[in-house]
């Protein structure tokens, strides 16, 4: 069974739950960047939901990641499909198509996903999983590196993209929904919870609280390596050792190499524009980082479109974990309605 | 400074760092490589990942399976049970390399700076031809591996040996693949073309990421370079580049890598000897470490 893409769109890849035991190798976790849409997507559609990104050692099914807008599929033979996060004001043959519901994609009939209305990505899951090898233990595409996914790179016009076999009575999945009161929303000015550290010691604390205080604006030049956010100019406490200076440089945000590890941390080269690392960042820093936005929250930085406004709110390790173990119980069939 | 015991740095919910000092010290990564190497042996309940790299260990945990405060204990309880480093497995690798090549030179020219192999020597108050002959002169001791796919951190084992130069001030959109280069004393390959700042001045034909692992030495793994590795710079003619090259590409180059171990304890004596210091300290500094 196979997905005709018709167009590419802007950047579509194929993303599941990710590759773990990869950051002493210099290889990202991938995956993505809205976990939780694309795994209640794969669980509408009857798909093994995997996850969560980087602890769960579980990739599960494949999906698409379309970011921002322009894919346009057909499907090559009757396909269960659900679409969640991003409205893309998706159509069928110029028809609505309902998002967060599994329905029947019949053989020979295309989506068309248009401009993002509220947040940047929607997923696209198909019964029996985007079918492409797996590398590395997931099917992740991790395009700087030209591996994972479908070829190693971004979908475009031409491609067609495997879907594995079906797993029964299709028909009797379809109409599968998430429970209203789940469905997230993406507009306004978003909040985003942040751990403190490892090196906020390091800020002023002035900076800090104008962290915390100021409203940031998604810099456009962002994608799945790193978030920027453009705000206030943070600064850095003084007296920096001198051997330091030598060793790293002038600028303050500077330390010798360490590992900038987890998806979600915040640097902040030389106090201008923090950068959240996304699913396909780099596994050793060199700048100051202000502290992690927490694992569950990635999903609605994942979201955020170019110049939409998001708060960062300080979060104990605790909530963190807390909130980790709420959005769990919810990737379930109790979250489902048929 | 090395800190007298280690500072345990949040990284959110699911990871942190283990800090034993914020300077370049291949002496303290003895230490983290050791760690890891019991830590990888026996790993805690709910450790995922580990990540060495030069002066601290970075830790992927389950908060689901354990506590942050029960993982750090048991941490804690390996890191005091460790006696001083004696040995480490380590790796020798000899790394063909044609320097003051034409691509780096291009490189430089296309983001309109000074050639990067003139500024090293200038910055080194050497001639380029000195420049080749520190880089092959001693061993580099690879650090920790990452940022970009199966790229490493590497620094001259030979103090007096060592060279390097300030990154961009601006990073390079791009660079080609198998670049060498120096972002401070850090010497390091471009596995694949990327975004970049480090001072350029070498290619290597072998690949140090090879994601379709053709040839036999990655058979375990598209990632050539690991921690703990000691690498050797050969100085190739471009007649010898291209011919390498083209073995690497047919899958049959045969990588020049031995399994040895290392003495650690011999180097550390052998540094002092020098009259190296054991760590960097500034006593005007009023830096606060927490």
């Amino acid at each position: 069974m196979m997905l005709e893409i018709l167009k590419g769109g802007l950047h579509t890849t194929v993303q599941d739950m990710g590759r773990q035991g990869g950051q002493s190798l210099g290889i990202p976790p991938s995956g993505a960047q809205d976990g939780f849409a694309l795994r209640i997507a794969n669980l509408l559609v009857g798909n093994a939901s995997g996850g969560p990104l980087v602890i769960g050692g579980d990739p599960g099914a494949a999906g698409l990641e379309i970011t921002m807008a322009g894919l346009e599929v057909r499907a090559r033979a009757d396909l269960l499909v659900a679409i969640t996060g991003a409205d893309m004001a998706a159509t069928c043959d110029g028809g609505p198509v309902p998002l967060w519901r599994a329905f029947i994609l019949g053989a020979g009939r295309a989506l068309a996903f248009g401009m993002a209305k509220s947040g940047a990505r929607a997923y696209l899951a198909v019964h029996g999983g985007i079918d492409v090898p797996i590398y590395l233990a997931s099917r992740a595409t991790h395009t700087k590196g030209q591996f994972g996914g479908f070829e190693g790179r971004a979908l475009r016009q031409g491609d067609y993209v495997p879907v594995g076999p079906a797993q029964g009575d299709i028909e009797a999945l379809a109409g599968r929904h998430l429970r209203p009161e789940l469905v997230p929303s993406y507009g306004g000015r978003r909040r985003v919870r942040v751990v403190r550290g490892p090196e906020a010691h390091l800020f002023s604390e002035d900076s800090e609280a104008a962290f915390y205080a100021s409203a940031w604006k998604l810099n456009p030049k962002s994608d799945r390596t790193g978030m920027r956010f453009i705000g206030p100019e943070l600064g850095f406490r003084p007296g920096r050792p001198r051997y330091l200076i030598e060793e790293a440089g002038e600028d303050p945000s500077n330390l010798v190499i360490d590992p900038g590890a987890p998806v979600g941390t915040i640097q902040v080269p030389s106090g201008v524009e923090p950068i959240v690392l996304g699913t396909d960042s780099p596994s050793v820093g060199g700048y100051a980082r202000i502290g992690t936005v927490i694992s569950t929250d990635m999903s609605a930085v994942g979201q955020l479109q170019p110049l939409q406004s998001a708060n960062f709110m300080a979060t104990s390790l605790e909530d963190a974990v807390a909130a980790l173990k709420r959005q769990e119980s919810l990737v379930s069939e109790s979250s489902i309605a048929t | 400074m090395i800190y007298h015991r280690p500072i345990f740095r949040t990284m959110g919910d699911t990871a942190l760092n283990i800090e034993f000092g914020n300077e370049t010290s291949i002496a303290l990564n003895f230490r983290i490589l050791a760690l890891d190497i019991v830590l990888r042996a026996h790993p805690p309940n709910g450790l995922l990942e580990t990540n060495p790299q030069v002066r601290s260990l970075g830790i992927v945990y389950n908060p689901l399976v354990t506590m942050r405060d029960k993982l750090t204990a048991a941490l804690k309880e390996m890191i005091a049970s460790q006696d001083g480093v004696k040995t480490l497995p380590s790796r020798r690798m000899t790394i063909p390399a044609l320097y003051d090549d034409p691509w780096s030179r291009d490189c430089a020219e296309a983001f309109g700076v000074r050639d990067n192999m003139e500024y090293i020597a200038e910055f080194n108050g050497m001639t380029p031809g000195e420049v080749i002959e520190a880089h092959t002169a001693c061993d580099y001791w690879v650090t920790g591996v990452g940022f970009v796919p199966g790229a490493f951190m590497s620094y001259a084992m030979d103090p007096r040996r060592r060279i390097g130069a300030p990154l961009y001030r601006t990073p390079r959109s791009w660079t080609p693949a198998r670049l060498l280069n120096f972002g401070g004393t850090t010497s390091t390959i471009y596995p694949i073309a990327v975004p970049g700042g480090g001072q350029l001045f070498g290619r290597t034909p072998i690949n140090i990421f090879e994601p379709e692992q053709k040839n036999a030495v990655f058979r375990h793994g598209p990632v050539l370079a690991r921690a703990g590795d000691r690498h050797r710079y050969r100085a190739v003619s471009r007649a010898e580049y291209d011919d390498i090259r083209a073995q690497v590409e047919a899958g049959s180059y045969q990588y020049q890598i031995e399994e040895d171990s290392f003495d650690c304890a011999q180097y550390i004596a052998w540094l002092d000897s020098l009259g190296e210091p054991a760590e960097k300290r500034d006593a005007q500094s009023t830096w606060a470490l927490e």
